[in-house]
C-alpha cells in the first residue's frame, strides 16, 4: 500500500513538472509520458580540428533556422500500451522540412487541416480547381502510429524539423 | 550650314518605384514571437484508449538584422558643371524586428575618374506625406545624423534622396560613383553576431542577430559625363533641263543633309540652318525633314521656315530639329534650288 502511494506520488510531480494542466488534473495520470523537445544543430570543432554537429536545447532562434523537434514516450506502467499513435502539429511561424519526419517503427502520414492524414503520395490539394499532390512544406500536422506495442519501460521515439519562416 | 545645339543632361530619368513594386523578402516570423508547441499522444491499454499531452516547449523568436539599400536610379548622364542632380535610394528593413538606420555618403570612391560634390545638405528624407510621395521636393526633410534616422518596421523601407553636384573640371566619358550606406543602429558585424537584449521583440527586449547582410548595406548612383557630337553630312545632285547633270543656268540642285547625334549624350534644341548659295534660287515649296514637307512659312506644326534675303544676310532654310541622340538615328532634310 505505502509503496503504491508513493508511486502515484511520483508520478503526480512529474505531471505537475511537466506543466500540463490537462495532465495534472487528471487523477489518473496514464501510462506513457510525453515528452517534447527542441534543439538546433550546433557545429563543434574538437581538438584535431574535425568538425562535428551536436544539438542543443534551443529556446530562441533566429528566423531561417532549422529546429528539431523530439518527442519521446515512454511507458510507465507495468502493462503494453497498445496503438501508440503520437500527433505533432507543425509549430506556427515554421515550414516542416521535406522527408525529415523519423520514427523507428512508426507509419508516418500527414495532414494538411489536422482531420485528414495520409502519406505523401495521398495528400492532395485543390487549386484553381485542380487537384494537385502536396508539398511538404504544407504539411501542418505530422502523426506516428507505432506499428508494436510499447512494452512497459520501453520508449517511443519520434522527431521532425521545421523551419523558422 | 550651321548646327547650333545644347549639350543637354538626360535629366529626365523615370521614377520607376513604387509601393506596388516592393519586392523585399518577407522578413519572417516578427522578433518576440513566441513559437508553442505540444505534442499528444492516443494509447490503449487493454480496451481503455487515453490520450496524453507533453510538456508546452516554447521558443521564442530573436531579432534578425538585415537591411538592403537600392539606388534606384544607378546610372546617371550628366554634363559638367550640372547642379543639383537627384538620385532615390530605396532603404529596406528586410530583418524581423524594428530597427533605426545611421546613413553615410561617400563620394570618394577610387574606382572612379571624379568625385561628384555633395550639396549642402545633401540627403533628404522622404516626407511620406506632403508633397510627392517618393520624388524629392520642397516638403522632403534634410537628414540629419542621430537626429531623424529613418526608424523602419520589419519590412517597411524608406526613400532617400542625394544630392549631388558634377564638378565642371569632369570630361567627357568619365565616371562619377556616389555611395549610401544605411547601418543598423544596433549593431553591424558578421553574419551570426549575437548582441544580448538587445534586440525589439513584440513582448520586450530579444537577442538581435546580424543576418547575411552584415547589419549594413550601400549602393552606388553611378554619374557618366555625356559628350555629344552632332554631325551633318550635305550631298547634292544636279539635274539639268533636258535630264542631264550639268550645272548650267536653269538647272536644279537638289540637296540633302542627313544629321546624327554619336556618343553617348543628348543633344537639345538642335536646329539646322543653311544659306542658300549665291546665285541659285530655293525653289519654293522643296523644303522637307525625313520626307515630310515643311512649309515655308514660320507656321507650325512644322516649324521651320525659308527666309529670302534681307540686306547682307542671305537666304537660308531653318529647321528646328529638337532633340537629337544616337537612339534617334539619322534626322534628313532635303530642300532644292535652281541655278539663276
Amino acid at each position: 500500500m505505502i509503496k503504491g502511494k508513493s508511486f502515484f506520488g511520483l508520478v503526480a510531480i512529474a505531471a505537475a513538472s511537466l506543466g500540463s494542466p490537462a495532465f495534472a488534473q487528471d487523477k489518473d495520470p496514464g501510462c506513457i509520458v510525453l515528452k517534447s523537445v527542441a534543439e538546433v544543430e550546433q557545429t563543434v570543432v574538437n581538438a584535431k580540428g574535425e568538425k562535428t554537429t551536436k544539438l542543443v536545447p534551443a529556446s530562441t532562434a533566429v528566423p531561417g533556422v532549422e529546429v528539431i523537434w523530439t518527442v519521446t514516450a515512454n511507458n510507465i506502467c507495468k502493462v503494453p500500451s497498445e496503438k501508440v499513435t503520437i500527433n505533432n502539429a507543425v509549430p506556427e511561424h515554421m515550414t516542416y522540412v521535406a522527408s525529415s519526419a523519423m520514427g523507428p517503427g512508426s507509419d508516418i502520414t500527414y495532414s494538411l487541416d489536422g482531420k485528414t492524414f495520409g502519406t505523401a503520395e495521398q495528400l492532395t490539394v485543390k487549386v484553381d480547381g485542380a487537384q494537385r499532390q502536396a508539398r511538404a512544406d504544407e504539411y501542418r500536422h505530422i502523426r506516428w502510429v507505432f506499428k508494436n506495442s510499447l512494452q512497459p519501460g520501453a520508449q517511443a521515439f519520434a522527431r521532425f524539423r521545421a523551419v523558422l519562416n | 550650314m550651321q548646327l547650333s545645339n545644347f549639350l543637354g543632361a538626360a535629366s529626365a530619368f523615370a521614377l520607376a518605384f513604387g509601393f506596388a513594386t516592393n519586392n523585399a523578402v518577407a522578413a519572417g516570423a516578427p522578433a518576440g514571437t513566441v513559437i508553442n508547441n505540444t505534442a499528444d499522444v492516443s494509447y490503449t491499454v487493454g480496451t481503455v484508449t487515453t490520450t496524453a499531452s507533453s510538456n508546452l516547449v516554447t521558443v521564442t523568436v530573436v531579432e534578425m538584422i538585415n537591411v538592403n539599400v537600392t539606388a534606384q536610379t544607378p546610372n546617371f548622364t550628366v554634363s559638367p558643371g550640372d547642379t543639383a542632380q537627384v538620385s532615390n535610394y530605396r532603404i529596406d528593413n528586410t530583418g524581423n524586428g524594428p530597427e533605426t538606420f545611421r546613413l553615410v555618403l561617400d563620394n570618394a570612391i577610387t574606382s572612379d575618374q571624379f568625385d561628384p560634390v555633395a550639396a549642402t545638405p545633401a540627403i533628404y528624407l522622404d516626407s511620406g506625406t506632403s508633397g510627392t510621395v517618393g520624388a524629392f521636393d520642397s516638403s522632403d526633410i534634410v537628414y540629419v545624423p542621430g537626429g531623424n534616422d529613418p526608424v523602419l518596421a520589419p519590412d517597411a523601407f524608406a526613400i532617400v534622396f542625394v544630392v549631388n553636384d558634377i564638378p565642371g573640371t569632369a570630361l567627357d566619358g568619365q565616371l562619377g560613383v556616389s555611395r549610401l550606406t544605411a547601418d543598423s543602429r544596433t549593431g553591424t558585424g558578421p553574419a551570426g553576431t549575437t548582441f544580448a537584449g538587445q534586440g525589439e521583440g513584440i513582448n520586450g527586449a530579444v537577442d538581435a542577430v546580424i543576418g547575411v547582410s552584415t547589419g549594413t548595406d550601400s549602393a552606388d548612383t553611378t554619374y557618366l559625363i555625356a559628350g555629344v557630337t552632332v554631325t551633318a553630312n550635305k550631298t547634292q545632285a544636279v539635274l539639268d533641263t533636258w535630264s542631264g547633270s550639268r550645272p548650267v543656268p536653269g538647272a536644279r540642285i537638289n540637296y540633302t543633309i542627313a544629321v546624327n547625334a554619336t556618343g553617348t549624350g543628348t543633344a537639345t534644341n538642335v536646329v539646322f540652318t543653311d544659306n542658300i548659295p549665291a546665285n541659285t534660287t530655293y525653289v519654293p515649296g522643296s523644303l522637307a525633314l525625313d520626307s515630310v514637307a515643311v512649309t515655308d512659312a514660320v507656321d507650325l506644326p512644322d516649324d521651320g521656315d525659308y527666309a529670302p534675303a534681307s540686306g547682307p544676310t542671305p537666304a537660308r532654310v531653318r529647321v528646328p530639329l529638337g532633340s537629337l541622340n544616337t537612339a534617334a538615328g539619322t534626322r534628313t532634310i532635303t530642300f532644292s534650288v535652281v541655278i539663276n
